[in-house]
C-alpha cells in the first residue's frame, strides 16, 4: 500500500472514529456492571431510571457524552448532564458519598458548563474516600428515557472514553 | 394550595430523597412543583429536584395545583415527615 493509500484510509477512518462520540461512552476505568448489580435499591431497582454501573479503579470521571451540565450537588459526589440528544444523565459517584461532604472529591465543571466525552468532570482520590463509604460502585442514570431501556452490550473491565459499551431501545 | 417544609436530613434532598419525593409526587395528577431560592422545579422530574442542590437547613416550598391537590399535599407531607427528610 502507497503513502497515497495510507493517507486517504487516514482520511476515511476519520469519521468512522468521530461517529460513536455522538453515543455514550465509558466516563470511569474500572468494572462495567449492570445497574441491578449496586448495592442501594434507588439505583438497583431503576427508582431513578435505567442505565448502568461501573466500579472504578481510577478516580477520574470523564462525561460520557456531548452535551452541558445541569448541575454539579454542592457535595461534589455526583454530577448532573443533559446530552445533545436531549438524555439527562447523573453520574452518582459511590454508594452514600453525599455524607462526605465534598472531602476527596474535586469538580472540574459547573453547571452551565459544555462538556465533550472528553471533558475531565470530576477527580476522586479512591484511597480516601474508600474506607469511607460502602462501596465505590458509581450508577450512572439516564433519568428521562420514559418507556425506553438501556441494554448494556459488555460487562466487565471497561476504559473511560470506550465507545458502543450499551444501546437505547 | 402550598406548603413550607425546611429540610433536616442532614444529607439534604440528594440521590434517595429526592427519588421517594419525585416517586410519591408522580402518583397525583396535580401540577406540583418545589420551590427554593426562586429557582421553581417540577417535582415529578428527579433531575429538577436534584438540580436545584438542596442542603440540610433549607427552606423549600411545596406547591400543588389541579383535582387532587390537596390529598398530595398530605401525602408528601406524610413522606417528608416519616422518612425524616424535613419538617
Amino acid at each position: 500500500m502507497g503513502i497515497f493509500d495510507s493517507i486517504k484510509n487516514l482520511f476515511n477512518s476519520n469519521p468512522k472514529t468521530e461517529e460513536p462520540k455522538k453515543g455514550i461512552c465509558a466516563p470511569i476505568t474500572g468494572k462495567l456492571l449492570s445497574i441491578t448489580e449496586v448495592p442501594d435499591p434507588v439505583f438497583s431497582q431503576k427508582m431513578m431510571g435505567d442505565g448502568f454501573a461501573i466500579e472504578p479503579t481510577e478516580g477520574k470521571v470523564y462525561s460520557p457524552v456531548a452535551g452541558k451540565v445541569l448541575n454539579v450537588f454542592p457535595t461534589k459526589h455526583a454530577v448532573a448532564l443533559e446530552s445533545n440528544d436531549g438524555h439527562e444523565i447523573l453520574i452518582h459517584f459511590g454508594m452514600d458519598t453525599v455524607a462526605l461532604k465534598g472531602e476527596g472529591f474535586t469538580a472540574h465543571v459547573a453547571e452551565g458548563d459544555t462538556v465533550t466525552p472528553d471533558t475531565l468532570l470530576l477527580s476522586v482520590d479512591l484511597d480516601a474516600v474508600r474506607p469511607k463509604v460502602p462501596s465505590l460502585v458509581t450508577p450512572v442514570v439516564f433519568t428521562n428515557l420514559g418507556e425506553k431501556v438501556i441494554d448494556l452490550k459488555k460487562t466487565g473491565p471497561v476504559t473511560h472514553g470506550e465507545v458502543s459499551i450499551l444501546e437505547i431501545k | 394550595m402550598e406548603k413550607i417544609f425546611t429540610i433536616t436530613d442532614e444529607t439534604g434532598l440528594h440521590a434517595r430523597p429526592a427519588t421517594v419525593l419525585v416517586n410519591t409526587a408522580s402518583k397525583y395528577s396535580a401540577e406540583i412543583t418545589l420551590t427554593y431560592r426562586d429557582k421553581k422545579v417540577n417535582l415529578k422530574s428527579i433531575m429538577g429536584v436534584m438540580s436545584l442542590g438542596i442542603q440540610q437547613g433549607a427552606e423549600i416550598t411545596i406547591s400543588a395545583e389541579g383535582a387532587d391537590a390537596e390529598e398530595a399535599i398530605s401525602a408528601l407531607t406524610e413522606t417528608i415527615t416519616t422518612q425524616g427528610l424535613g419538617k
